[in-house]
């Protein structure tokens, strides 16, 4: 059976150089992305996740080899192509939300509708229906830190749907929630990637989220280590990764 | 493999840049009242000695007498219009290292770097208009006190408004120099951050 994979990279390499000294944050990494899977991506910091995801996201651009979204090789991207493809092929949850704290949480999840020239009326009433849909229909109005954390995560997983795109990256998104509010927010990134299709990309030290995911990718040293099927069972042993998981989430344990 | 060229477009009026800076504007208050307060500071010193200028040219046409403003007084404008600048550069600076994240945030959801360029402007454009007429306001006030009490009151229903109009266009033309010139290198250097550093800051 032949996959159709939404992302793929080649030789995918990323140094930096600190002080003369050439740091290999991605070293040669080959990762197939299926279309509508829900991946997660383990590993210590300093595994490389949060690079990958910069360049998957066309944040960042590869030192050599290249990254494939949709058939096109976005590293040979201009700046205009990477931000249309920013707003309108991914979706951005971060754990640390970063919502824009002047604006309310629906001029928030309207924002990327207004790069996206979709008229204001339309923006405002695509935004109200997401929000209701992340259970927040009785807070458009409330600024963000007039929300509790686990509501601040909604508005952007929100914004993050709103242009419909084909990827959710998702780096650390229930790195600053607690347990309870954090299983609420993995199943609500599920229930996104089962219902309208979206391939979700999710870095975590968080048990829960491996277990939610169709496979996981443990990283280190700026490598791909393996990659194994998702799912609870697969994930509470202890593998070579497993001091980088003890060490970024204990509370997550029990 | 398709070539990459097939996108669509991304879309950021002025209107939406005015409306974004304007929401910021109320949100930040306290500090946009002191990048404000700067303005209308140097552009109420200018004013009024532009405006008693004009005012001592009215009544010399009619009463005669060499009253003018001394030249040193316009030295001492421009110095204070220099201070004005720098301040403003300065607590813009200090915003844009509040908003790192901000404008991250922006530039991944799809803004460009000209849409957080206009953005910053957008809003020095709001606060040196705010700030030019009050100014101008605080100089006429401070005019009339001053040129009322050295050749009496009766002077101020001599100035024609059009002088007193063209004044004022030329008032707030130079507080929307002053404010563009003061925050071009600040919104400048915001607009060209690069969003994988401006998320990684903490504030």
């Amino acid at each position: 059976m032949k996959f159709d994979n939404i992302i793929e990279t080649e030789e995918l390499a990323r140094y930096y150089e600190i002080g003369g000294e050439v740091i290999k944050a991605l070293d040669g990494v080959e990762l197939q992305v299926r279309r509508g899977e829900y991946l997660s991506i383990v590993g210590p910091s300093g595994s490389g996740k949060t690079t990958l995801f910069n360049m998957i996201g066309g944040l960042d651009r590869p030192t050599r080899g290249r990254i494939i979204i949709d058939e096109v090789d976005i590293s040979k991207l201009d700046a205009y192509e990477l931000a249309w493809l920013r707003c309108r092929k991914i979706g951005y949850i971060f754990q640390t939300f970063n919502l824009i704290y002047t604006l309310t949480a629906l001029e928030n999840v309207a924002l990327p509708t207004v790069f996206a020239g979709v008229p204001r009326d339309e923006g405002a009433k695509k935004a109200e229906a997401f929000l209701t849909s992340v259970g927040l229909g009785e807070r458009l109005a409330h600024k963000p830190l007039e929300l509790s954390a686990g509501q601040q995560q909604r508005v952007a997983i929100a914004r993050a749907m709103i242009n419909d795109p084909a990827i959710i990256l998702a780096d650390e998104p229930t790195g600053n929630l607690d347990l309870h509010t954090g299983t609420d927010i993995i199943n609500l990134i599920r229930e996104m990637n089962k219902t309208r299709g979206v391939t979700v990309i999710a870095a975590t030290h968080d048990l829960k989220m491996i277990g939610a995911s169709d496979r996981v990718v443990w990283m280190r040293d700026g490598k791909i280590e393996k990659i194994e099927k998702g799912g609870p069972g697969e994930v509470y042993k202890e593998p070579l990764g497993a001091s980088g998981l003890s060490s970024g989430a204990p509370s997550h344990y029990d | 493999m398709k070539k990459g060229r097939e996108v669509g477009r991304i879309s950021f009026s002025l209107t939406d840049a005015f409306r974004l800076s304007y929401h910021n504007v109320r949100r930040r208050f306290s500090r946009e009242v002191l990048i404000m307060a700067a303005i209308t500071l140097g552009i109420a010193f200018f004013s009024m000695l532009s405006l008693t200028d004009a005012f001592f040219k009215a009544y010399t046409q009619t009463q005669g007498g060499t009253l003018q403003v001394e030249s040193y007084q316009y030295w001492l404008v421009f110095v204070s219009l220099a201070v004005c600048i720098v301040s403003i550069t300065n607590s813009t600076i200090i915003a844009v290292y509040e908003r790192y994240r901000e404008i991250g945030t922006m530039k991944c959801i799809g803004a460009l770097d000209q849409h957080v360029l206009e953005l910053f402007l957008a809003e020095s454009i709001i606060l040196s208009l705010a700030g030019g007429a009050l100014g101008f306001v605080l100089g006429l006030i401070a005019s009339i006190l001053s040129v009322g009490f050295t050749v009496g009151f009766g002077i101020v229903t001599r100035i024609s408004p059009v002088v007193l109009l063209s004044l004022l266009g030329e008032t707030m033309g130079l507080s929307l120099l002053l404010s563009t010139l003061a925050t071009i290198y600040p919104a400048y250097r915001a607009a060209k951050l690069n969003p994988v550093e401006a998320l990684r800051y903490e504030v």
